[in-house]
């Protein structure tokens, strides 16, 4: 048993590091920000393509490198639809045999797509034939529904008609009403292959509420260090020390289920994964509020503003927690895998 | 001790739901909801209040109050929230009881009755950019040229300022002396030339507060309020009493957001949810433990007392109380409030945070109990 990055897993990360330092938000772009910078970097380096199969159908990277993209880009708060809009849907497609024609422009970053969900995000659209919400959707140019089939699932290809955005809280990423044309394609895919969607789909979400903790909580800490009051900077007092140990706790704590998670994706069965993304999912999102909150407090006034990045973090956190099921619905599918009954 | 009303407190009560039940304009919500017509609307009510004799109930009768006790002022924030009325002037008792306690007497002739009548909007302009929990580390300096004292540098936080007529500015005058002792207060106009003040957007997109910036502003010397060096008491009696929620009319404010709590979680139909019931139950005991220890402090005021470091209790309960409120909201709106569906409840929900900031952050606040009321020793 090892619970530790490997030496490729760790080039990964500090690559991506790097990138999401160029292109995260800093407070005084938050407005203007041009979110397509950097899309092309990110499709360089692979970012889209990570669940891209290969010859032998085995992914080109596993659930920990998703899981890593999603930290280190979710840290900087890098305003680029690369879960929602690209390796959330080549998962989906690639699990349902879909041919590299459709997959490869999605995993090369030319083309994005969105997975229909329903109207509070929590599961799948229950009539994706009459549309659907999109999470992190910018630019999709096509969307995925589920439908019950005979035996499983359906997978529809729809092309977009229309695109609603809603005036969602995070600031960062494009949530929005879909409307669809026609079905373009039907793939069939059964219950385990959507539960291992899922699990990545929790996982990614998971793992960027873990980078927005991370970010901000280093952020927080930083300032302490500088910030002087009387005569002394504000982080050698004892209750913010406090203030930020117990938030470091959560962090890590938060952090620790969603690499089990990741791990899980693809090396546990479909029950003990989808358990682990629950798990990660619920600890992440609770972990959120409370650590985002810890943080404002951390700076003081200047942490209430709305130039600060501070409260983006915050409703970036907020939001993800609540795709594909807040903590009060992941506590409950959890209570049900582990004790039976509704 | 006798939790019921005097006859006299009845009869108040009873007097004040009439009045309400024929004054409060139709709308009034909406009018506020536009930052343009806000302070306009506010003034009127503030003056609509004064006129029937709602404004100030505590203060002494010379100053123009009605010589009563506190436990008014709380019963008419009671029933403004009881009725849903628009809020009350909020800085109004705490800075009357800056000049009349340290003011001259042609002062108190001069600035008090502006008060009273909401002619005049006044802000505070205590903290600065480097001097937030260390207020008395500011360094906006004010030199005494003539009769004029000339002010230079820049607070920050302003609540209100924008639509101020006049400050209560903290200065440093005496840059040599300990720096507790180099501090005077000014009565500020707003409208000299050389202030200007910018808008601070909060977290909810709000332009709630603001940042003042001063070159070379002129102030006649007879607006210092109490003596040169004296600021920093000044600064210390109003904090105290603006830190008690029984001042700021936060309790009603706190019983009526549960209220509307309770209808959602109904409408919600979540009534009969386990988790919702003992959540909504726990914010009725915050509640309750936050106005009988408003209501004790009061009590203590009414027997002469001055508020003092308990203040930071009511301000830590006050806190707790709303921030958790706020919280048991957005549980109870789940995503709606995260997908734009119930853009109140987020912003209600961003402007708790700052409640454990403003007027002393709850760090402040327990190293005030900590080391002037449990007298523990510091590091
Ligand atoms: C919405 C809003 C409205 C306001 N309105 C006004 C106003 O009208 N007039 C006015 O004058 N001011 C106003 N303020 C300013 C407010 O009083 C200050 O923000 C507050 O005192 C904190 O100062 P700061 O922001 O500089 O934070 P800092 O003092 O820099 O604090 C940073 C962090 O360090 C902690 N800390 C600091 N010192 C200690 C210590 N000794 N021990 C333990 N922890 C410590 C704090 O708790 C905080 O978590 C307002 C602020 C806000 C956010």
């Amino acid at each position: 048993m090892l619970a530790l990055l490997t030496d490729e897993q760790r080039m990964l990360r500090d690559v991506v590091r790097g990138a999401a330092a160029e292109m995260g938000l800093s407070s005084a772009d938050l407005a203007g920000a041009d979110r397509g910078r950097g899309w092309a970097e990110l499709s360089a380096i692979g970012v889209p393509g990570l669940r891209l199969r290969g010859a032998t159908g085995a992914p080109a990277a596993s659930g920990v490198e998703v899981m890593i993209a999603a930290e280190e880009l979710g840290s900087r708060l890098v305003p680029l639809p690369y879960l929602g809009a690209a390796i959330l849907p080549v998962e989906l497609l690639a699990l349902a045999g879909a041919p590299a024609r459709v997959v490869g422009p999605l995993a090369d970053g030319s083309t994005r797509a969105s997975v229909l969900l329903s109207a509070d995000l929590g599961t799948f659209a229950a009539r994706p034939d009459e549309g659907g919400f999109g999470w992190d959707c910018a630019d999709a140019g096509f969307a995925l529904g589920l439908v019950p089939a005979a035996a499983g699932w359906t997978l529809a290809r729809y092309g977009v008609t229309e695109v609603e955005p809603l005036e969602a809280a995070d600031l960062t990423r494009t949530v929005a009403g879909i409307a669809v044309g026609e079905r373009l394609e039907e793939y069939p895919l059964d219950q385990d292959g959507v539960d291992r969607w899922l699990a990545l789909a929790l996982t990614a979400a998971s793992a960027d509420i873990v980078g927005a903790m991370r970010g901000a909580l280093a952020g927080a800490v930083d300032y302490s260090k500088d910030r002087v009051q009387f005569g002394v900077p504000v982080g050698s007092f004892q209750a913010v020390q406090h203030m930020c140990a117990e938030a470091l706790v959560r962090v890590e704590g938060a952090a620790s289920t969603v690499k089990y998670a990741a791990w899980g994706v693809d090396e546990l069965a479909v029950p003990e994964a989808l358990l682990a993304a629950r798990t990660g999912k619920a600890y992440a999102s609770a972990a959120a509020r409370d650590v985002l909150e810890t943080v404002m407090q951390v700076y003081g006034g200047i942490g209430q503003t709305w130039e600060h990045l501070a409260h983006v973090y915050l409703r970036r956190a907020m939001l993800s927690a609540q795709v594909l099921g807040d903590e009060r619905h992941q506590l409950a599918e959890i209570s049900h895998a582990r004790l039976g009954g509704r | 001790m006798d939790y019921r009303d005097t006859a006299q407190e009845a009869a108040f009560r009873a007097e004040l739901r009439a009045w309400f039940g024929q004054n409060i304009p139709p709308g009034w919500r909406d009018v506020i909801e536009d930052p343009a017509g806000r302070t306009e609307f506010r003034k009127q009510w503030h003056r609509t209040l004064h006129k029937a004799g709602y404004v100030a109930m505590s203060w002494p009768v010379e100053y123009g109050g009605r010589g009563l006790s506190p436990i008014f002022d709380a019963i008419l924030g009671e029933e403004t929230a009881r009725a849903d009325a628009p809020p009350l002037p909020g800085n109004v008792n705490f800075l009357g009881r800056a000049m009349w306690t340290h003011g001259t007497e042609e002062q108190k002739k001069r600035f008090l009755p502006m008060l009273l009548t909401g002619d005049a909007v006044w802000c505070q302009g205590f903290s600065e950019p480097e001097a937030g929990s260390d207020i008395a580390g500011l360094r906006t300096r004010a030199v005494l040229e003539g009769d004029e004292w000339v002010v230079n540098g820049q607070k920050m936080w302003t609540s209100g300022a924008h639509a101020a007529d006049w400050c209560l500015l903290l200065v440093r005058t005496d840059p040599d002396k300990p720096k507790h002792k180099g501090i005077s207060c000014l009565l500020t106009p707003m409208n000299v030339p050389g202030i200007e003040a910018r808008p601070i957007y909060l977290a909810n997109g709000e332009p709630e507060t603001s940042e003042v910036f001063f070159d070379n502003v002129r102030i006649p010397r007879e607006n210092m309020l109490g003596h040169r060096g004296g600021g920093w008491s000044i600064a210390m009696t109003t904090l105290a009493y603006e830190r008690g929620p029984g001042d700021t009319g936060f309790v009603p404010k706190y019983q009526a957001t549960l209220r509307r709590l309770e209808e959602l979680a109904a409408e919600r139909g979540r009534l009969a949810d386990p988790a919702v019931r003992p959540a909504l139950a726990t914010a009725y005991i915050k509640g309750e433990a936050l106005r009988l220890t408003v209501l004790e402090q009061l009590s203590l005021r009414v027997s002469g007392q001055l508020a003092g470091e308990e203040g930071s209790i009511a301000k830590l309960l006050w806190a707790d109380a709303e921030q958790s409120i706020q919280h048991l909201a957005i549980e109870l709106l789940g995503p709606d409030v995260w997908l734009g569906r119930a853009p109140q409840r987020l912003s209600a929900y961003l402007s708790s945070r700052p409640v454990s900031v403003y007027g002393g952050s709850s760090q402040i606040q327990k190293n005030i109990l900590a080391q002037r009321v449990l007298r523990m020793p510091r590091a």
